[in-house]
């Protein structure tokens, strides 16, 4: 029997993936576990392995185009056999699919790991997964030109109907083409989460300025011998990742998140590193910071950014992180505030290392001075709890080279 | 529907008023059937046509459907106009070969020389208390039939037009009145009127969900719109009036309007007119429904006799108010 390949569901909440490229072509044969296609997801490009062996054929859908998860894209049938034309085997081609993707499902973002789904993301997800469109709606979208994909049904069972087309089509010709940019996922995903965190999320602040000359020291003074044994250039933010992740040990309550049953402390330290790439921002976690050495952290520091920059970051480089660092030092900014990425308690923004007059010793003196701005989860900690963390990862920064020795 | 001036009759009455009608004005219209004649039937439909017609033109039989029916189909086809009063709906099971061989097949099978001009009056309905042999409504069978006309009326109005244009039809037609709207009253206009046969009746306009229902369902599909509208929703009910010949323009219209539409009769769902007419909507508004066609009808059980049990085999207003509600996605 013909097993179809469906468009994987490889993060919670998300709802479409786009097929960058077909690996095999139609008609081509190809064996359980051979890749098949690559997809681009909300935040990372993947390949899909092939969920059995077969004959590749009745592709339904060309590379560049988003497809909502659960859909068919494609058949794998034996040799000399025709694809089926309806999607009754949609069900079990998706069973398929997902053993193909060991713990795919289990894998999540950066921003929504660990969170329990509530029932309005479950119904989404279900819709998403199989979605159906009344005649009516099916009508109207071809007359008005809307695509489904991008359509959200608002039936009980998150059918599309004929009110949803008629919005979105509203929206379309209301929304004027040439300033709207619809965005890439990983801008629209920026654009959710960080809403959702601002509107859901009690932010509170927590300033404090430190010096940073031995934090400087102790880049010269590691620096040479990293670049020599790993090849890889020893940075601030990796220091600091370092030392961010073994304060935590001693502030579990830091790494925690804020559950519906209550709080939640988390038992592994993975530290999120928020990255730049052309469209917005992604957070790449570094697991298990407080045990890895200097020399590891700069290494995956260093390949975790040459994937975000090529667009080929894995599910799991941006799952489970508990606290994020943001440094926004090398852009010349003094200081910020950064939105808390939920399930996270906290996220440490960090500004640039600049020389300032401050006391020395009851004189003027001038120091390599640094401002870190800390914002958390009021929910999870209070300010006393938070500027106890601060004053710990300060004294760390004063002494690097105790804590990481 | 004409001025009335204030004029209103029952249902039954109505029923009365179109055959005494109809006797003065042709008289081969002529009553057959069981208590028709001092009884008036048990639900005094008849009463007071035997003083004005006599014995002769309204004819009490004796207690054998399939005898007097097939009498009537003889006196059709020699000349007279029948109507036959089979008095529950349940015991048509009596007079099938008659209406479904004979009736329905002579005029065809002669070449169109023989017509067979008669009415078959008969009731329906459920919640009376007459348990599961005089409860059914069995209308579908008829309409199953090629060459039966099938009428069901909804308001006193409609059933003196109706009768009429029945009695006056040249083929054969099953009449089904339901006997627990014997009582409803309605404007009737005094003198003569008809109803198209075919032609469907929109008893209420809206505007997000078609009520299609037939009979005393069209009282049923009113009281839930009205509920319906506290919640702001709008229902257009829309009653075919005739089972064969059926306008289904009308009902596709309504459909095609709404998005949405509910199928009630107080048939059989299984395999009832529920079913056909869900067919039509469906076939006809396809590119235009937002749910699927909803059937209410009669459980598929034989009718209780238990009150409690006999009352949630048909569909109500609340039944029916739940499920346009969910329907509309409330």
């Amino acid at each position: 029997m013909a097993i179809s390949i469906v468009m994987p569901a490889l993060e919670m909440a998300q709802e479409t993936g786009k097929l960058i490229s077909w690996l095999k072509k139609e008609g081509e044969s190809v064996a359980k576990g051979e890749p098949l296609l690559e997809i681009e997801t909300d935040k990372a490009v993947m390949e899909i392995e092939s969920p059995g062996d077969g004959v590749l054929a009745g592709i339904k859908v060309q590379a560049g185009t988003e497809v909502p998860v659960g859909r068919t894209i494609a058949w794998l049938v034996r040799p000399g056999e025709v694809p089926p034309a309806d999607e009754v085997a949609m069900e079990s081609g998706r069973k398929t699919t997902a053993a193909a993707v060991p713990a795919a499902s289990a894998i999540s973002t950066a921003a929504s790991a660990n969170q329990p789904a509530s029932p309005t993301q479950s119904v989404t997800q279900s819709a998403t997964q199989d979605v159906k469109v009344s005649p009516k709606a099916r009508r109207l979208a071809t007359e008005r030109a809307v695509d489904l994909a991008d359509v959200r049904g608002s039936g009980a069972g998150g059918e599309i109907l004929a009110s949803d087309i008629l919005a979105a089509a509203e929206s379309k010709a209301g929304a004027s083409p040439a300033t709207v940019d619809s965005g890439s996922p990983i801008s629209r995903l920026m654009a959710e989460r960080t809403t959702q965190s601002w509107t859901t999320v009690p932010h509170f602040f927590v300033v404090r300025e430190v010096d940073a000359g031995a934090l400087n020291e102790a880049r010269q003074k590691l620096g040479p011998e990293i670049e020599k044994s790993r090849g890889v250039k020893l940075t601030h933010t990796d220091l600091l990742v370092a030392l961010v992740a073994r304060v935590l040990l001693k502030h579990s309550r830091m790494n925690a998140s804020w559950t519906r049953e209550g709080v939640r402390t988390n038992a592994e330290i993975n530290i999120g590193l928020a990255m730049a790439v052309d469209d917005g921002v992604v957070a790449p976690v570094i697991h298990h910071a407080h045990k890895a050495e200097l020399g590891e952290i700069a290494v995956q520091r260093r390949d975790l950014a040459e994937r975000a920059r090529g667009g080929k970051l894995r599910p799991a480089d941006i799952a489970g992180g508990t606290f994020t660092v943001s440094n926004l030092g090398m852009f010349g900014v003094d200081a910020f505030t950064a939105i808390v990425i939920p399930p996270q308690a906290a996220i440490l923004a960090v500004g640039r290392i600049a020389d300032r007059v401050v006391p020395v010793d009851g004189r003027p003196g001038v120091r390599p001075m640094m401002t870190l701005t800390l914002s958390s989860d009021h929910r999870v900690v209070d300010g006393a709890r938070a500027a106890e963390f601060l004053r710990d990862l300060t004294e760390a920064i004063g002494s690097p080279q105790q804590w990481l020795g | 529907m004409p001025e009335t001036g204030g004029r209103e009759l029952t249902f039954a009455q109505a029923i009365r008023e179109a055959l005494a009608e109809e006797m003065r004005r042709d008289p081969t219209v002529c009553i057959l059937g069981e208590d028709v004649a001092e009884a008036g039937t048990p639900f005094k439909v008849l009463s007071g046509l035997l003083e004005e017609f006599g014995k002769d033109r309204v004819v009490d039989t004796p207690i054998s459907e399939a005898g007097f029916t097939g009498l009537a189909v003889g006196a059709a086809m020699t000349g007279m106009r029948p109507v036959v009063d089979i008095m529950f709906g349940d015991f048509i099971t009596l007079t099938m070969d008659q209406m479904v061989n004979q009736a329905a097949k002579v005029h065809y099978m002669s070449g169109g020389k023989w017509k067979v001009p008669m009415v078959m009056r008969t009731t329906m309905g459920a919640t009376r208390r007459s348990a599961a042999q005089h409860s059914q409504s069995l209308h579908a069978w008829f309409c199953h039939v090629p060459g039966l006309k099938v009428v069901l009326p909804s308001t006193p109005y409609d059933a003196k037009g109706l009768l009429k244009s029945a009695i006056r039809d040249e083929n054969p037609v099953v009449f089904f009145e339901d006997k627990m709207m014997y009582k409803l009253k309605g404007p009737v206009p005094a003198g003569d009127y008809t109803v198209p046969l075919g032609v469907a009746d929109v008893k209420r306009v809206g505007e997000d969900i078609t009520l299609v229902a037939t009979s005393s369902m069209v009282q049923v599909a009113l009281g839930a719109a009205t509920l319906l509208e506290e919640i702001g929703i709008s229902a257009e009910v829309v009653d075919p009036r005739t089972l064969w010949p059926l306008d289904e323009k009308t009902l596709i219209e309504s459909a095609k309007k709404t998005s949405r539409a509910i199928v009630l009769d107080e048939g059989y769902e299984r395999y009832g007119v529920t079913a056909e007419l869900a067919s039509v909507i469906a076939t006809g508004a396809f590119y235009d429904l937002d749910a699927p066609v909803k059937r209410m009808g009669a459980m598929h059980v034989p009718i209780p006799f238990s009150p409690p049990l006999e009352d949630v085999t048909v569909p109500t207003e609340q039944t029916v108010f739940e499920a346009a509600r969910t329907l509309c996605g409330r």
